[in-house]
């Protein structure tokens, strides 16, 4: 009796977990789905399913003009981000690592602490620092916090990658006659070279993403991507943005999983 | 020849008279290399961060600032809502994340770990503005969702879905689910499946088994993902704003009132300072029950 009620029980429970991961699985895709969808319609509004099909919603996109001035200010400001958030993040993770600096772990945890703020209030921190610093509504404002913003990412990231790089090579390097420098440009910076790029692609992909910082810092004349998406579905939508969403979701997941092939190679 | 080559025929004693080896840095050096990111993160994290605190105590009413914050009605609201909606999709995203991860760590078909990896990715994938422009479609009075409730005759007329505190919950539980996978994969791939079927095989039920072997084991992990997306949903700014509306109105988005449309800062400053503190509260309990290393771990 206990063991048949038992059974009834087990198979409840595994229902009950096969249904939840059915329904944890369609919740994640099927807004993605959606998007990609719609932007295969030509017509006027955006409406479910599509009546007619078509590529009008890609075409207008480099056509209109609306989007391109966007798109290109994202892209300097992300390049430029993720290649100073680099310039402070390798030297830094170097220095920690190897120097057994008092204190590398307190540097470390305030590097990535960013990462748990709750970015509203951190957005009005730095909004008062800003305003003081005359840097609001700059071009170089928002690269910095852009930069700041990618930080933690790539600490992560080259920090986890430079604890599997065994400080015994660049020692039998020296031993045999390199200069320290040497022994880390020809064996600690190459093998960190994967970590490297894909840090930098997370950089990047946080900085072209960003949408609370450019609210709070970006003043009225600089309009990043999101921003404008922001904006265009804040006072009214414009159906062109399914075909934008489709392409970032594309390149972005391209440039991730390419991050994550270069993180695993250092394994 | 290269120049490799050629230095690594000379001796090291000759190279390097009188030193012992060692990978370690002279200090000096190291200082300066880390120099150029203590500079940046004491200008950008820290003082922002002090600054905030100082203004709300100085600025505007002094310490009144906070009376001001917490006896506005406005503001205690979006407390109030920040933090229900927040525990709320904490729950969510640990349920789903779990079962997602738990999907991922029984799987042995290469396709389904792809597939799955995939859906718990595709948030990071769409970006920010993107998952809520979705979510705006799906939810609105002719969305999809709406269609499909009249079409299964759940419901005569449209619903409002959308500016509501069900279309914020939506919307961020889908965002913050991927931070909870990867906070709990960690812990749940270690777990190892023979316990599971051994406390079976010795006459445990699957729900036993789940309580008293499962969940002992995975708790760490659960505890740092419960900080870690509580900590990070209750900052939200885009979601609140373009699926919750006026009518939902979240701390982050009175705050950014505040400062733009009353230009009253010194109000705003002392709201962040409560929703950091809270933030930090939630993160420091989590790190004193199951350590650092946890946390950091389930950062990626």
């Amino acid at each position: 009796m206990t063991t048949r009620s038992g059974k009834v029980g087990d198979r409840l429970f595994s229902l009950a977990g096969r249904v939840g991961a059915v329904v944890a699985f369609t919740f994640m895709a099927a807004p993605a789905l959606f998007i990609v969808v719609l932007s295969f319609s030509n017509d006027k509004f955006i409406g479910f399913p599509p009546k007619t099909w078509g590529l009008d919603r890609y075409t207008s996109v480099f056509t209109s003009g609306t989007w391109l001035d966007p798109i290109s200010l994202s892209l300097q400001v992300a390049a430029l981000a993720a290649l100073l958030a680099l310039v402070l993040v390798v030297p830094a993770v170097l220095g920690m690592k190897r120097g057994m600096l008092p204190g590398a772990g307190l540097i470390e945890a305030t590097a990535i602490a960013p990462m748990l703020f709750p970015i509203a209030a951190y957005a009005v921190a730095m909004y008062a620092v800003f305003a003081e610093a005359g840097l609001i509504g700059t071009f170089h404002g928002i690269v910095l916090s852009h930069a700041i913003h990618a930080v933690p990412l790539v600490v992560i990231v080259l920090s986890t990658a430079l604890d599997r790089v065994r400080p015994e090579l660049e020692l039998a390097a020296m031993t045999m006659g390199a200069s320290r420098a040497r022994a880390w440009v020809g064996i600690t910076l190459r093998l960190l070279t994967p970590a490297v790029l894909g840090g930098a692609t997370l950089a990047f992909v946080s900085s072209f993403d960003e949408a609370v910082f450019i609210t709070f810092l970006g003043g009225p004349g600089l309009v990043t991507l999101p921003k404008m998406i922001f904006d265009s579905v804040q006072y009214g939508v414009d159906p062109s943005i399914t075909a934008i969403a489709t392409i970032l979701m594309v390149v972005t997941a391209g440039l991730m999983l390419g991050a994550t092939q270069l993180r695993k190679d250092v394994r | 020849m290269s120049a490799a080559m050629q230095q690594a025929t000379v001796p090291a004693g000759r190279a390097r008279p009188g030193k012992t080896w060692s990978a370690q840095l002279s200090r000096r050096t190291a200082v300066l290399m880390v120099a150029p990111l203590v500079l940046a993160v004491l200008l950008l994290v820290v003082y922002p961060i002090f600054k905030l605190l100082y203004d709300s105590l100085t600025q505007g009413d002094g310490p009144g600032n906070y009376v001001e914050a917490v006896s506005s009605k406005a503001i205690r609201r979006a407390f109030v809502l920040t933090l229900l909606n927040s525990a709320a999709v904490t729950v969510l995203s640990l349920g789903l994340g779990a079962v997602l991860a738990w999907t991922l760590r029984l799987a042995r078909r290469r396709l389904v770990t792809a597939l799955v990896w995939a859906v718990v990715l595709l948030p990071f994938w769409m970006g920010v503005v993107v998952k809520n422009y979705a979510f705006a479609l799906l939810l609105a009075r002719d969305g999809l969702v709406n269609t499909a409730l009249r079409a299964l005759g759940i419901v005569d007329e449209p619903v409002q879905l959308l500016y509501t505190p069900w279309a914020v919950i939506a919307g961020m539980t889908y965002t913050m689910i991927p931070y909870a996978v990867l906070a709990l994969y960690p812990s749940m791939s270690a777990v190892d499946l023979e316990l599971l079927n051994a406390s079976q095989g010795l006459g445990a039920s699957r729900s036993r088994a789940f309580r008293s072997v499962l969940l002992p084991l995975v708790l760490p992990g659960v505890i740092a993902a419960t900080a870690i997306v509580f900590a990070i949903s209750i900052g939200f700014y885009v979601t609140p704003v373009l699926l919750g509306g006026a009518q939902t109105p979240f701390i982050a988005t009175v705050v950014g009132d505040d400062i733009f449309t009353f230009f009253n800062y010194p109000r705003a400053a002392a709201a962040s300072v409560l929703l950091l503190a809270i933030a930090l509260a939630a993160i420091g309990t989590a790190a004193k029950a199951v350590g650092f290393k946890s946390l950091r771990g389930g950062l990626g």
